[in-house]
């Protein structure tokens, strides 16, 4: 290395020196960022990450407030459901360093008006990271983090298996719209019935939570999600679409002729247990004539541990929605 | 005319006995007034402690509820573990037990047993 080499390592050493808290070993592999139109996808599985020191490695890099909200449950499982996830949160964000690597510690939150959890730019350590948005699922048996730049997005994740404590023909009459009834009620098969369910509510979860404004202020009831038929609007999809899924849309129960091109929907099948909604702004000035796919790039991670791309295949099957599953870069 | 006099005793039956109260008007609370009043026959509120009881007894018998963490204090997500999922389960079941609809952009702000109790305790079309 000569002295012009040194000098400028020296230089960036110097904003790095004071984030490098943690040793070597313990360092995030780094990500390059998510380019426009494409989604990472992180998941983790709760009941792989069993080590004690490991789980005491991941509060190390909770703030304060994050560790006083996981001392304050009660429930063994409640509290590392609730650390994984903020771990999840942190770590992920971190590895999208641009100069220098970033301390999962330092990353400081602030929720909207309406309690969306983001990233408060303003206060963070690192002043060279890029407009990252991003959104987190639960499940008892798996925690997911979505992430993407310069676009709002929401998912959702649910079991599969999940049982309904109330009727799921009373529950759709009670909180989804007419059409939506309608299209459950068409299902004889009462399992199949349940599974259509289920992925109805993980679609219009994801969108609530990329509007971001809770519950109360986009009622479940006041929009349909439903697949886009093929005789409609005459679409125009790319040839070279590798996923011959239907494409899932949404419309206002306002206008229902009208479906909102706003929004585009991701619907996956994850290891045969889970299925996972992603709910993402479209950038309206490519639109053009047809939606233009959303890049997928799934990973699955123990932090600080390894993290392995999930490609299609049992473990990762599209359901719904225009993607292209990529692989590692 | 006969009417009017076959009308008085009636009138005098009917008539709120607001005189021998309106000397400790603020000692007693509104909901024991209100009560008295002929308006708000069909919308009496609840009383609380009942209430919570009833409430409680409503999630604890939710499936995926460990009965023992169970206490008037009781966050649905932090405390019970419970998802979305689950809340609006609670909200819908909370609303066959006390008979009326909880309106959708409520719903999202009762996400503990304490808010639930609140939410119905103040609401006459609660029965």
């Amino acid at each position: 290395m000569n002295l012009l080499q040194g000098k400028i390592s020296s230089v960036m050493n110097i904003n790095c020196l004071r984030r490098n808290l943690f040793s070597a070993s313990s360092a995030l592999p780094a990500v390059q960022l998510p380019a426009k139109k494409e989604l990472h996808f992180w998941y983790i599985l709760p009941d792989e990450v069993n080590s004690a020191n490991l789980l005491n490695q991941y509060l190390e890099i909770l703030s304060p407030c994050e560790k006083e909200n996981i001392f304050r449950m009660r429930g063994e499982q409640l509290k590392k459901r609730a650390l994984l996830a903020r771990t999840l949160v942190r770590t992920t964000l971190a590895r999208y360093q641009t100069n220098c690597q970033i301390d999962p510690k330092s990353l400081k939150f602030r929720k909207n008006n309406y309690g969306k959890p983001e990233v408060d730019w303003q206060y963070s350590d690192d002043w060279s990271l890029p407009p990252l948005h991003f959104n987190i699922s639960h499940t008892s048996s798996l925690i997911a983090c979505g992430v993407t730049v310069d676009s709002t997005i929401g998912i959702d994740v649910e079991e599969k298996q999940r049982r309904l404590k109330n009727d799921i023909l009373a529950f759709a009459r009670r909180y989804f719209t007419l059409r939506e009834v309608e299209m459950l009620t068409g299902i004889s098969d009462p399992e199949t019935q349940r599974q259509e369910f289920i992925k109805l509510w993980t679609l219009k979860e994801a969108y609530v939570k990329a509007l971001g404004k809770g519950f109360s202020a986009s009622p479940f009831n006041t929009f349909t999600v439903r697949l886009r038929d093929s005789m409609e609007k005459g679409t125009c999809h790319a040839s070279h679409l590798i996923s011959e899924v239907p494409e899932i849309i949404i419309e206002s129960s306002g206008d229902p002729n009208n479906p909102s091109e706003n929004w585009q929907f991701v619907l996956l099948e994850l290891l045969g247990s889970h299925y996972a909604a992603i709910c993402m702004e479209q950038d309206m000035i490519s639109g053009g004539n047809g939606s233009v796919p959303i890049n997928l790039i799934i990973r699955k991670t123990i932090p600080f541990v390894k993290d392995e791309f999930m490609s299609s295949g049992t473990d990762v099957v599209v359901v719904g929605g225009l993607t292209r599953l990529l692989g590692p870069a | 005319m006969a009417a009017k006099s076959a009308l008085q005793p009636l009138l005098k039956y009917l008539r709120v006995p607001v005189q021998p109260l309106s000397q400790n008007i603020f000692s007693i609370s509104p909901h024991l007034f209100r009560r008295f009043s002929t308006e708000e026959v069909r919308g009496c509120f609840l009383d609380k402690s009942e209430v919570a009881d009833r409430v409680i007894s409503v999630v604890k018998n939710f499936e995926k509820v460990n009965p023992s963490k169970v206490n008037p204090n009781a966050h649905f997500q932090n405390d019970l573990g419970l998802d979305s999922l689950d809340s609006v389960e609670i909200v819908m079941a909370l609303e066959e037990e006390f008979g009326f609809e909880i309106p959708d952009n409520e719903a999202d702000k009762i996400n503990s047993i304490n808010l639930a109790v609140d939410f119905i305790a103040s609401h006459p079309q609660a029965k």
